[in-house]
């Protein structure tokens, strides 16, 4: 091992690969970047489904949405999970990166197929939305460009799983196995494996399909398609969870209370996570209701199973830390002395409660299949949906780039104040963003539908409630809160990296 | 559980009480879900 390639962190005392380093910066600077763009695209889609703005024609919002839901659901999470993934494995295991030339050209091809989707949805050569469902059909370049992300994000995923095979040989850590932190990225890494391996199955016969040279089947699309669709976001379930095991043992010194039950819900994930993806199909009219039923109302619930063993042994194990440092009156001094004034603890904390409270229980209620059929297609489902990636996942994300920027780019956080409320920004924002999806969406409003006051001239608009228009407010004062916490956080990190204090 | 932290005592017994609250919500959500699905889609 070369010693010149590492620096000792002064703070957790690992030996950093400086080529690993500079890796996770470029991915972390990336997806920040990202998620200002699907930021600025969200909002341009809320307040076009504000009635009282409704500010872009059909064409531009559809455009909007498609760049909101690739840039948001994809490109910010999975650039940023690379990243954690090198941190899982070289610096948390004390460990060079595997081959970092090889990360460079994962790196570039996922910045490659970004850029290049983003530019074919922007100019208006890709109005598909993020789930691009045939018989709809974008221009070819369009998932030229996923199939390159895919193909680059593929590649680091087997970098992380080189770089684990590499720690182990050389023994740069002590313990019998990887930590939990890295053993949960080993889930999401195992998850995002099959995951992108199913986006190239739909991708390439849909590209092949969109120059013309095959047919497409529909029904087929739907299902592969969502292999890839729902279980990207089960990669973003496993990173997520794993920074909340990361957070606690940074901010309060937590250990899994049960470490050897954690593991096993990880696994949980990795075997039953993807049949999950069926509830997605739960009205569609080709798959049998056997099929439908195994999967989602027996199935499914292994993978709930793990959540709720996550969301009890987080809080436990900080409560358990907390409780060692002398907060034992009550049931919750623990929880009142916590130390809220470090955004990454205040983040992970609004994470665990938006992903259980908001998305959790309302994916595992509207994953039933006789309620699913009131809740398909409606704006239910986009706000539960916003309660997990965007209140879990991307808060999480959020919550951690506190201790990336000093541990890793060796900066002092800029603007403290301001990342202090940050998360409360985001999290308030996002909690009525999501519940104002879903409670308008209860009332019947359409997931996706540009103009659902006069329905674009069609002959079915009708009126709604008044109490949607409540609740449609209730949302679009969450986006601009929302918004202010995504454009704090931006500016936070990036303020950071220009102009943060230098630390040793 | 116990072994760990050197005691047989409940260690979280504030999460407890976090889990209780989240479980009575998930019914309450869980009921209210098909309450209202009973609503639009009468058994005759």
């Amino acid at each position: 091992m070369n010693e010149q390639e590492f620096r000792t962190c002064s703070v957790t005392g690992l030996k950093v690969h400086l080529p690993a380093e500079k890796l996770i910066k470029a991915n972390t600077i990336t997806a920040v970047i990202f998620i200002a763009i699907g930021g600025l695209a969200a909002l341009g889609a809320a307040f076009t489904r504000w009635p009282a703005f409704h500010i872009l024609p059909a064409e531009w919002f559809y455009r909007v949405l498609t760049a909101h839901g690739l840039d948001m659901l994809i490109v910010w999470v999975i650039f940023f999970e690379v990243a954690a993934l090198y941190i899982g494995s070289a610096v948390l295991l004390n460990s060079r990166l595997a081959a970092p030339t090889v990360g460079w050209i994962s790196y570039f091809l996922m910045l490659g197929g970004a850029v290049l989707t983003n530019i074919m949805v922007l100019s208006g050569k890709a109005d598909v939305l993020f789930t691009s469902y045939p018989p709809l059909m974008a221009h070819p370049f369009y998932y030229t460009g996923i199939i390159l992300f895919a193909v680059g994000a593929l590649i680091g995923v087997f970098l992380f799983f080189a770089t684990l095979y590499k720690a182990r040989k050389e023994k740069t850590y002590t313990a019998q196995s990887f930590p939990l932190v890295t053993f949960g990225l080993f889930a999401a890494a195992a998850i995002a494996t099959t995951t992108l391996l199913h986006g190239a199955g739909i991708y390439i016969p849909t590209l092949l399909w969109s120059l013309g040279l095959t047919g497409m089947d529909p029904s087929a699309y739907r299902l592969v398609w969502w292999a890839l669709g729902h279980a990207s976001q089960q990669i973003n379930v496993c990173a997520m969870i794993s920074i909340w095991y990361l957070i606690g043992a940074l901010s309060v010194g937590m250990k899994p209370i049960n470490e050897k039950l954690c593991r096993t819900a990880f696994v949980l994930y990795i075997l039953f996570i993807n049949v999950a993806s069926e509830h997605h199909l739960l009205v569609d009219p080709v798959f049998s209701n056997a099929h439908k039923i195994w999967n989602t109302g027996y199935i499914m619930h292994l993978a709930v199973l793990a959540s709720m063993i996550h969301a009890l042994a987080v809080p436990a194990g900080m409560e358990v830390a907390l409780r060692k440092q002398g907060y034992t009156k009550g049931l919750f001094e623990w929880f009142k002395m916590a130390p809220w004034g470090n955004p990454a603890f205040s983040g992970a904390i609004l994470s665990i409660f938006m992903f259980g409270f908001l998305g959790g229980i309302t994916g595992v209620t509207f994953g039933t299949e006789q309620i699913n059929i009131t809740a398909h297609n409606t704006w239910r489902i986009t706000g539960h949906f916003h309660g997990t990636v965007v209140g879990g996942t991307t808060m999480a994300f959020m919550a951690v780039t506190y201790y990336i920027l000093p541990l890793i780019f060796r900066r002092e956080v800029w603007a403290m104040k301001l990342a202090k409320i940050q998360p409360w920004l985001f999290g308030v924002g996002i909690t009525l963003v999501s519940g104002g999806m879903m409670l308008a969406g209860a009332y019947g409003v359409p997931r996706r539908h540009w103009d659902i006051v006069n329905f674009g001239g069609s002959p079915f608009a009708f009126s709604w409630d008044p109490t949607v228009y409540m609740w449609i407010g209730v949302f679009g004062i969450g986006a601009i809160l929302a918004a202010l916490g995504g454009i704090a956080y931006v500016v936070v990190t990036l303020g950071t990296v220009m102009y943060g204090k230098k630390l040793a | 559980m116990s072994d760990e932290h050197g005691n047989g005592r409940f260690v979280a017994p504030g999460t407890f009480v976090l889990a209780l609250i989240f479980l009575i919500t998930f019914i309450a959500v869980y009921f209210l879900n098909f309450k209202y699905l009973s609503t639009i889609w009468e058994l005759h």
